[in-house]
């Protein structure tokens, strides 16, 4: 491939990533917002994280498993209550990997 | 809504803070390494030089985008479409920086600026959810935005160099890193009845959603569709 245009690409990802960032950050940090929307983005990292634990969890590398094929779903769920009890986030991430693990071998 | 994050009850010193968020993010640091030797090898496998595919990731840091760009530029698509496609991908960054703003203010411009640069799903998540319960600031921020960068940086280094050295990261399980990172994440902003009626109306939408729409879009409509339920119905 001609190393111009890889840099080329490169070069406008890279700005183009970073503008979508800082530009809506930059103008909204100096807005205060009427109570109405503070209430609307207070709800937004929520069904952000709902919306995406379905992606990753039923639709890992953007193909749907069978439910009852799907290792990430048998070890989300108890990964989900281990750290409903336990609260350790890091914690919680490795041994939801372990249980990942194990569906994984006894699903074959 | 908290507005001046850096007022907690029990001040640590920045570098305290920077730490604990380093401590934070470093489920995000798991999960990247995997993911970016995955784009180091593919990024060699399609002539892109090792500098090209870390400076690519280290200037970008856009999971999706990047492997997107990847696909495009192997099918010889020009510069401005590969640049239109990548970013398009990645517009849901603007819901999440807005989302992030009201946190931001007390930092400067230049700090702002630094701040947007490490914006992705991931770190985004990490950091509501500690801004929210109090353990987080615009320090902590920085420490999750540099470990995951360092990251997602380092596998692109991994996987561009010589990957045949760590083998397949796979048999591993990491690919579970961030799926179970999520889940943790989504118990922990579930915090009254409220956020768990929005967070089932946002899963099923997202399914509905990510039915009909291509890509990641899903996460931005099941998000202003369950948000907007949210505020009317919890008015």
């Amino acid at each position: 491939m001609k190393s111009t245009y890889v840099w080329a690409i490169v070069a406008g990802m890279g700005l183009a990533n970073y503008t979508v960032r800082f530009i809506p950050m930059a103008l909204m940090a100096r807005l205060e917002f009427p109570k109405t929307v503070q209430r609307w983005l207070s709800f937004i990292p929520v069904s952000v994280m709902a919306a995406l634990v379905v992606g990753e969890v039923l639709r890992p590398d953007g193909k749907w498993l069978p439910p009852l094929e799907n290792p990430y779903l048998f070890a989300a769920l108890p990964t989900a209550f281990v750290y409903y009890k336990w609260r350790n986030f890091l914690g919680t991430t490795v041994v939801g990997i372990l249980f990942y693990l194990a569906f994984k071998a006894l699903l074959g | 809504m908290p507005t001046t994050p850096l007022q907690q009850p029990s001040c640590p010193s920045a570098r305290d803070r920077l730490v604990r968020g380093i401590r934070q993010g470093f489920p995000i640091f798991l999960g990247y390494v995997p993911v970016g030797t995955a784009f180091g090898i593919l990024a060699r496998s399609w002539d892109l030089s090792p500098v090209q595919a870390i400076a690519c990731s280290a200037t970008a840091l856009a999971g999706a985008g990047q492997f997107i760009g990847l696909s495009l530029m192997k099918a010889g698509a020009d510069v401005a479409s590969v640049l239109v496609a990548t970013t398009v991908v990645n517009l849901r960054y603007v819901l999440f920086a807005a989302t992030l703003s009201p946190y931001v203010k007390t930092a400067s411009l230049p700090g702002q600026a630094a701040l947007a640069f490490s914006v992705t799903d991931e770190t985004f998540a990490v950091n509501m959810n500690a801004l929210r319960r109090g353990t987080g600031d615009v320090w902590s921020m920085a420490g999750v935005g540099a470990v995951a960068w360092t990251g997602w940086v380092l596998g692109t280094a991994l996987g561009a160099l010589g990957s045949g050295l760590i083998g397949d990261p796979y048999r591993f399980g990491v690919e579970f890193a961030m799926p179970a990172m999520f889940t943790v994440l989504l118990v922990a902003q579930a915090e009254d009845k409220r956020h768990v009626v929005i967070a089932v109306v946002a899963a099923i939408l997202a399914v509905v959603f990510a039915l009909v729409l291509p890509g990641k879009w899903y996460i931005v409509a099941a998000a202003i569709g369950a948000a907007t339920f949210g505020t009317v119905v919890y008015r």
